[in-house]
């Protein structure tokens, strides 16, 4: 038998790396083999801990604690796991794996991200050495052209298209460059791929760098995943050992230099050319399109960049072909596409699909639907730069362009589940004060734009929103769209402007009525207790922070609204539902 | 080189192939604005304003990085492009803050640019400080004797100790040019052949008149008086504005070739429809010469005179018999003169019955000073209520007490009669002093407004007559200061020059960016108290009608000078923002919000960089870079709170600076200046 641990940052922020201890102190390592694994991509469920007889997987424990180490031991030793039962994962839940189809995460949670055999047993390197043995260049290109892959960092460009261009280029050298500055809030696929199966994006780049003819690759890893970095720097120094990477790789007289680069945590970095800009040791900040990289990219130099996702993708294209994965998908996005399932979801995590499955088939199939059971409100895909979805277009077909005329976008992958209690507004706000934090400062639209954009959502949502708002936050939307230098600043607006167009009713809320009908925005709420129903338990009082309610026992209480902080305990400690928030 | 053809703005222009839309536009002639584009940097698109509109592409292009190609099809003026400039332009001012001039020129009705003057006579350059006057103002030395200085009122100096003595400057400079052997001369542009009429020989007449005649057109003045000058001849006293000086500017506008008709009264000796037939213009600024009643009795009776009227006719050596003891009722300035001149014709006992009290008083505080060192009895509370007589001749007058109420809507507290109390001041005559109208007579045709008095139109100045214009206190609102007329001549002259080329174009008030100042900000300027003028000693000065100042000495002008702030933006005249956020017509208070810094100055040896006034077009730290090969700068911080500091926030860098000063050249905004030597 085998115990492996689910160990990417999440399931260690869970407490797995504990659990981990505890096992091997419980003396696992006697009755089975212990190991480690990346992320299973089941956020809700960790610690995750599954037991493997023979390679197949026999039971997978969910929510497993320290204490519950010696349980397991027992378990394994005599092979009853009656005792462990309850960590058993339900039907239910396993069916959130079963429900996907996987071939960027093909690995995660599976093998060992810190086992290079573990990779090559799952079939990992063999694209390459077909590649680098078998196939041209520009027979690798063809195979991606067919295969119909797609940027997954959001764009949505064709990436043969990119790796096409580059190859064309005549000024040498080249370079590759893997993006994985991914800041989306919300946003984990990148980092699950790089902690569960790094070699998996080396032997991606591998093949990227054979076809455009570069000799020099780098990851641009954001400094906030550290285990990303480490595991992946222990992935290349195992594959330079195998002679994967360095000189003459496998032979073939191909050669590779891989290196890590770790950005600063500039948002805006995750823009190819302020991606660039930084690379060279410069701030991070776009530069003109044209030229494009392919053109013209790192030290000016022909370069191809790919989000980790996209080579994520490679390697099972080149051992499957292009045409099996190009069979996944609609007419115009072809393959699988990974989402990070978060917010207001019962089953929150990473989820793969083929693109043409619905939001509904995700939400509420995958998903299992909105927690507490309370009413779906909307969906935000692709994070600061994409846009909300709503109730009534849950139908939506999960492709490039069916994503794009709702005004929302496939994005890199996060996608925000949002209830009735989820203000639209607000929401709106906490996305521009997050792109307008991170604006580079360089183009007049985006540095004052997006401030100017915030200041005004901002007085909507404290109650000072004066008519002619919207108005001007839609004239402001599309001097930015159309006026800002690079995708931060022209996709920063779509938040407020898909917000504006699905939940129009709410902004007018809260600029005329003075009120929030999600009663988010605390400044527009006003707490009351209503007398008949107020039997004096006391209890509101009591939790009142800031000693706003007085009232004597067993008669109705009172709430002072200059003393209120508008926190809303009252409301939840009233048993007797006398606490009115308008 | 390869040459391609490309169409901008309907026009076909041929330019080298890899030339960017901008550099072909401005080939060719058409400017396309830009503020973070300078030649000697590379490209670096961050202002958005050089957006352009090309067919066949979704996109505005950024013409300073966009390649032309043959065949383009663009537009640079599109509704499209000028709409996204405009919004560029209006969230770039509202995070820009600055005062483009100061608030001295701001509240000076003619906008005389006060800062650029004073600091010409610091300098000791008094004709370069005539001719910024003379910009706008054509009689320098008068008016700097008897404005009562909105400028001064504005004056920053103030927060620190006394605002700077700018109109006396003014006639200081003025007196001293005038007088010099090389009087100002002002460049005349080519006859034009039109002939301008202008109706009334006053301020606004005879600045009309200057800039018109400067402008090339054929202009004649024509007066009812007997000289030019109007009410700063006939109602200012010779001891504050001497006729001869007066008179020496009126001869420099005559000089210009400007023809002068007195004694000339439209409706009398020529008819209205006469002028307007004789000329291809007219303007009417005929001013307001009649004085209001007090509407009391015994208004009729003998020895009962008109503020105005009374001034008037010193004026004209005929003065009428005051008496030994004379009220005039009134507070503003023409009741100080009227007292004053009553002083000087021998008057033994003159009053200034005024119904408020001295802090209400709307004359200027030195003049009502000065009016009570000569001898001026001031009745505060008091208002006529009879004039009473016997044998048709003023014996008393019969004042009614008030106390001070509620403030009204000019925030002055009004007076409130204090019932059944009253009080009688024997006097010989009665001096009303208390306003002026307009007296439209003989002007045929001619659209009046509700105070009856003519309508013009607040931006062209214009009357219900086809070419005819009019200005000053005859118009609109009626009477006010002489400067106030001067401003209105000075723009309507700019009308009228449009009018005579065929288009009218509107006066438009520019746009400028101005801050808020406290006194905090001023807290660390050395104290230096105003510069003196000195005056004749009231005993002596009370007698004649000789001039009571004496006119600033060089030195203590030169150091009155140099004390100014210079709050305006040294680099006003040439920056490009400015420029071009008059040139769209900007209104950036509709995206006013934070600003991304407060007072902040940094220098860096001998520049100054005000992160106030930046607007991080980023051509600072590429000149650095790229063209003086330093690379000190560099932008620090993210967001709206980005700012340009030495590279990396290292204060250490500035070592390096070699003063070049491509910094400072480059900059499109006076966020940088070299301080001076």
């Amino acid at each position: 038998m085998k115990i492996v641990v689910g160990q990417g940052s999440c399931g260690i922020a869970a407490g797995a790396q504990k659990v981990y201890n505890a096992l091997e102190n419980a003396g696992v390592q006697n009755v089975a083999e212990l190991g480690v694994t990346g992320c299973i991509g089941m956020c809700w469920l960790e610690p995750i801990v599954d037991i493997y007889e023979n390679g197949k997987l026999l039971h997978r424990l969910c929510k497993v604690q320290p204490d519950d180490a010696k349980n397991i031991v027992e378990a394994v030793k005599t092979g009853d796991f009656e005792a462990v039962k309850q960590l058993c994962i339900t039907e239910d839940d396993a069916s959130f794996l079963e429900q996907q189809t996987r071939i960027a995460l093909r690995h995660c949670g599976i093998i060992d991200p810190n086992d290079i055999d573990g990779y090559i047993g799952a079939d990992g390197y063999q694209a390459i050495e077909k590649v680098l043995k078998t196939m041209t260049p520009e027979q690798v290109i063809e195979e991606i052209k067919v295969s119909g892959l797609a940027g997954r960092g959001g764009a949505g460009f064709p990436t043969w298209f990119k790796w096409n261009a580059a190859r064309q280029e005549k000024s040498e050298p080249k370079y590759l460059i893997c993006n994985a500055d991914e800041g989306d809030p919300g946003a984990f696929m990148d980092r699950a791929v790089i902690e569960s199966d790094p070699h998996n994006l080396i032997e991606g780049m591998l093949i990227g760098a054979y076809a455009i003819g570069a000799a020099e690759a780098i990851v641009y890893v954001r400094a906030e995943y550290p285990l990303a970095i480490e595991r992946l720097t222990a992935a290349i120094k195992q594959a330079e050992e195998r002679g994967y990477l360095g000189e003459n790789i496998l032979g073939t007289g191909f050669s590779l230099k891989m290196r890590i680069k770790a950005g600063a945590g500039a948002f805006v970095c995750g823009e190819e050319t302020a991606l660039i800009e930084s690379l060279e040791g410069n701030r991070g900040m776009p530069r003109l399109k044209p030229p494009f990289p392919a053109q013209a990219g790192y030290w000016l130099q022909p370069s191809n960049i790919n989000n980790v996702e996209t080579f994520a993708n490679v390697p099972w294209i080149l051992l499957n072909g292009g045409a099996a994965f190009a069979k996944m998908g609609t007419e115009t996005s072809k393959g699988t596409k990974v989402f990070a399932l978060t917010g207001k979801i019962k089953r929150g995590g990473l989820v793969e699909i083929p693109m043409g499955k619905t939001l509904r088939d995700v939400i509420f199939g995958i998903g299992g639907g909105i927690k507490d059971d309370k009413a779906f409100k909307a969906v935000q895909m692709g994070g600061p730069s994409g846009g909300c979805i709503p109730a009534d277009l849950l139908d939506t077909v999960i492709d490039y362009k069916a994503l794009a005329a709702t005004g929302a976008i496939m994005g890199s992958g996060g996608m925000v589940v949002m209830d009735e209690s989820t203000c639209m507004v607000s929401m709106a706000k906490f996305f521009l004060d997050f792109t307008a934090k991170e604006s580079c400062g360089k183009c007049v639209h985006c540095r004052i734009g997006t401030k100017r954009m915030l200041e005004i959502l901002t007085r909507i949502t404290e109650g000072n929103g004066k008519p002619g708002d919207i108005e001007l936050l839609e004239e402001l939307c599309y001097a930015i769209k159309d006026g800002a230098l690079c995708g931060l600043g022209q996709t920063a607006p779509n938040p407020v402007l898909t917000t504006i167009k699905y939940f129009k009713d709410e902004y007018e809320a809260h600029i005329h009525d003075k009120t929030c009908p999600a009663k988010e925005c605390t400044d527009l709420l006003q707490y009351t207790i209503d007398k008949d129903k107020c039997v004096g338990c006391t209890m509101c009082a009591k939790k009142c922070p800031v000693g706003a309610i007085h009232g004597e026992v067993k008669h109705p209480h009172e709430i002072d609204s200059e003393i209120c902080i508008k926190c809303g305990q009252c409301y939840k400690v009233c048993r007797f539902g006398a606490v009115n928030v308008r | 080189m390869n040459k391609i053809h490309l169409t901008i703005n309907g026009v076909a222009v041929t330019g080298n192939a890899g030339d960017t839309i901008l550099n072909i536009a401005a080939q060719n002639g058409i400017v396309i604005p830009t503020l973070c584009h300078h030649h000697s940097v590379k490209v670096y698109g961050a202002c958005g304003l050089c957006v352009v509109e090309c067919e066949g592409s979704p996109k505005l292009m950024r013409a300073c990085a966009t390649k032309a190609a043959d065949g383009m099809v663009i537009n640079t003026e599109s509704d499209r492009v000028v709409a996204a400039r405009k919004v560029a332009l209006e969230l770039l001012m509202s995070d820009h803050e600055g005062d483009c001039v100061g608030p001295c020129s701001l509240n000076c009705p003619a906008g005389t640019d006060c800062q650029g003057y004073v600091k010409q006579i610091a300098l000791g350059n008094d004709y370069e400080a005539v001719k910024i006057i003379k910009n706008k103002i054509p009689l320098p030395a008068s008016i700097g004797r008897v404005c009562p200085h909105p400028c001064e009122t504005a004056c920053r100096r103030k927060m620190v100790e006394e605002p700077i003595s700018i109109a006396y400057l003014k006639a200081f400079a003025a007196d001293n040019v005038l007088n010099s052997d090389h009087p100002f001369k002002p460049e005349m542009q080519p006859k034009t052949g039109k002939r301008v009429g202008i109706i009334g020989g006053g301020p606004a007449g005879l600045t009309a008149a200057y800039r018109l005649a400067i402008m090339g057109h054929t202009v004649t003045v024509y007066d009812a008086m007997p000289h030019m000058g109007g009410m700063l001849r006939y109602g200012i006293p010779e001891y504050r504005l001497p006729k001869a000086i007066l008179q020496k500017e009126i001869d420099e506008i005559a000089a210009l070739g400007v023809t002068m008709q007195n004694n000339v009264k439209i409706g009398k000796d020529v008819s209205f429809a006469d002028i307007r037939a004789a000329h291809d213009a007219v303007l009417v600024a005929t001013g307001a010469w009649t004085s209001m009643s007090m509407r009391c009795k015994g208004e009729d009776l003998d020895g009962v005179l008109g503020g105005i009227d009374f001034l008037r006719d010193v004026a004209l050596h005929k003065a009428p018999d005051i008496g030994e003891k004379v009220a005039v009722c009134g507070g503003g300035n023409t009741a100080m003169d009227a007292c004053r001149t009553a002083v000087r014709l021998g008057a033994q006992q003159v009053y200034v019955v005024y119904r408020r009290t001295r802090n209400e008083m709307p004359a200027e505080e030195l003049e009502i000073n000065e009016a009570e060192e000569e001898g001026v009895i001031y009745k505060f509370l008091t208002n006529p209520a009879e004039i009473l007589g016997e044998n048709g001749k003023v014996t008393a007058l019969k004042l009614q007490v008030m106390e001070l109420g509620e403030p009204d809507e000019s925030g002055r507290r009004s007076p409130v009669p204090v019932e059944g109390k009253f009080e009688i001041l024997p006097v010989d005559s009665v001096i009303m002093a208390i306003g002026q109208k307009a007296d439209v007579s003989g002007l045929d045709g001619i659209e009046l407004n509700k105070k009856g008095i003519i309508a013009a139109d607040e931006t062209t100045f214009s009357t219900n007559l086809d070419g005819v214009f009019a200005v000053g206190d005859a118009t609109n609102k009626g009477a006010s200061i002489a400067i106030a007329a001067i401003g209105e001549a000075d723009k309507a002259s700019y009308v009228i020059d449009s009018y005579l080329k065929g288009d009218v174009i509107p006066y438009r008030k520019p746009y400028v960016s101005e801050r808020v100042v406290t006194p905090e900000m001023l807290a660390d300027r050395e104290k230096q108290s105003r510069g003196k003028m000195p005056v004749r000693d009231a005993a002596e000065r009370k007698n004649d009608f000789k001039e009571i100042t004496l006119g600033f000495d060089e030195e203590t002008a030169r150091k009155e000078a140099a004390r100014c702030l210079s709050c305006g933006c040294h680099d006003y005249h040439d920056c490009s923002l400015i420029r071009h956020a008059n040139r769209y017509d900007i209104h950036p208070d509709r995206f006013s919000g934070a600003k991304h810094h407060g007072f902040v100055e940094q220098k860096l040896q001998v520049i100054e960089r005000n992160q106030d006034k930046c607007i991080l077009c980023g051509l600072c730290v590429r000149a650095c870079e790229e063209d003086a090969k330093q690379g000190i700068l560099g932008l620090v911080g993210r967001g709206f709170d980005t700012v340009i500091k030495p590279e990396f926030n290292c204060p250490a860098t500035i070592e390096v600076c070699k003063n070049c000063k491509k910094c400072v050249n480059v900059c499109p905004t006076g966020a940088l200046k070299i301080l001076d030597e």
